[in-house]
């Protein structure tokens, strides 16, 4: 079925998203070792120096977040199928994802806006990178709303149409990101906006996220399939 | 009994359908349940969450630990300036609330429904009584001028503390939400998943407390 087949690529978006993204920053050097709060003008200054290497690894990077936006439309397939007749939940799961999407995306805009025009002020390229580091990273609010519904949906299905486990992972990965703006408080250190429990630790479960939810979704839609097939020859038996 | 008349219009979702407003009963489950040898409390899910939000904790103690390494001299007179009755007396808050769910938890599979909706009542002052004496703490360290950015101890002072409060008060919610299922009588049979999954959660919040008292407000000003 045609259907099948758009929903299982959908949910292959997941993963496809975390891989797209890494291939974009390592090209662009954000990976392994990303710009700090505590870097020199010098280092951020030459950073955005190799600006088509970074414009080239930042393009692909946004093209890979974009992804996301398939896996959020599978999502919120199966969530209507979990809540029946309102579906609120999946209403609020598409407008926090989309929402969460668009504030990954416009960070990384603005970083190859940067890059365009590397030879401007020093000063002017440093305050342009602290706010495309902190639209980053700091809004959390949306995606924790998403965890949240998702969980509670999945939680709240008596079909078990996802299994449940898949409901906790989306809390946990939601508690993962409330130290993020923290980042506004301080320059160095685990709770700066590259320490471990900023960057790397939202890096870490975001990718749980994709990942699981990618393949967990596609298990679903293959076990549906399959009940669809049996349900046709139940049928014309 | 009459069913529903349900117009089927395959062009649209499901919750697009005009039925008589009677909502249709779910499906059988889709996975079987499985036979299990011995009784996980709660769901195995649940232990999921329970662990990796243990480990988190864990991870942000062990940095702690290793900050404290390179300025002993300085994490400990930071933790000489905590009120250390007052983590102590919180410990005891949390330990008595955690023995009063352990109760409730028996009087509900018990069915005594007064008793255990009594118990939670008193495990929930005990956590209104934690967060009104770390209010308290938080407001002397403020004043005596220590604030997360005044030196690392500090910073893990407060972001250890806050994202236990931040547990403390999610438990409550769900205390609260265990106290509503006794009001109304929720069999244990229909409701031991939730029931078991809450005391666990306030469990492990009581367990972080523990860990947080004994690194931050005692091995550090040892």
């Amino acid at each position: 079925m045609l259907t099948n087949r758009i929903l299982v690529l959908c949910a292959w978006a997941g993963p496809a998203t975390v891989v797209v993204a890494m291939i974009g920053w390592l090209i662009a050097g954000v990976l392994p070792v990303p710009l700090g709060s505590e870097s020199s003008v010098e280092a951020v200054v030459s950073f955005y120096s190799h600006d088509t290497r970074v414009i080239a690894g930042l393009v692909i990077s946004t093209i890979g977040v974009s992804l996301v936006f398939p896996l959020i439309a599978v999502i919120a397939v199966f969530m209507v199928r979990m809540e029946g007749r309102t579906p609120i939940l999946a209403f609020l799961q598409l407008i926090t994802g989309a929402a969460t999407g668009v504030c990954l995306l416009l960070p990384l805009l603005l970083m190859t806006t940067i890059a365009f025009r590397p030879d401007r002020s020093p000063e002017l390229t440093m305050t342009l990178n602290d706010i495309a580091w902190l639209l980053f990273i700091t809004p959390i609010a949306p995606f924790i709303i998403q965890n949240v519904a998702i969980g509670v949906a999945i939680l709240n299905d008596k079909r078990q149409t996802l299994p449940r486990w898949v409901g906790y992972v989306n809390f946990w990965i939601a508690f993962s990101f409330i130290p993020d703006p923290l980042a506004f408080f301080f320059h160095s250190g685990p709770f700066a906006w590259r320490g471990i429990f900023i960057f790397w630790l939202a890096l870490t479960t975001y990718s749980v996220f994709l990942v699981v939810m990618g393949l967990t979704l596609r298990k679903a839609i293959r076990e549906s399939a399959d009940l669809d097939v049996s349900a046709v020859a139940a049928a014309a038996a | 009994m009459t069913h529903p008349q349900v117009r089927v219009d395959p062009d649209l979702p499901e919750f697009l359908w005009d039925s008589d407003g009677v909502e249709a009963a779910p499906p059988p489950a889709r996975r079987p349940a499985k036979a299990r040898d011995g009784h996980t409390p709660g769901e195995a899910g649940l232990w999921i969450f329970i662990l990796g939000d243990m480990t988190l904790f864990a991870a942000i103690l062990i940095v702690f630990l290793w900050e404290r390494r390179s300025d002993p001299v300085v994490f400990e007179e930071s933790a000489h300036q905590l009120i250390q009755p007052i983590g102590a007396a919180n410990t005891l808050v949390l330990v008595l609330s955690s023995y009063l769910v352990v109760r409730a938890v028996v009087a509900h599979r018990a069915g005594r429904y007064p008793r255990a909706r009594r118990l939670v009542a008193a495990a929930v002052s005990c956590a209104a009584v934690f967060a009104g004496l770390k209010a308290f703490e938080y407001y002397s360290a403020i004043s005596s001028g220590h604030t997360p950015s005044s030196g690392t101890f500090f910073t893990f002072y407060f972001v250890l503390t806050g994202l236990h409060l931040l547990h403390v008060i999610v438990g409550t919610a769900l205390l609260l939400v265990w106290q509503a299922m006794l009001k109304r009588r929720r069999s244990w049979t229909g409701s031991q998943k939730v029931a078991e999954g809450i005391a666990s959660y306030w469990h492990m919040v009581d367990l972080l407390w523990v860990a947080i008292f004994t690194l931050v407000y005692l091995v550090s000003a040892e």
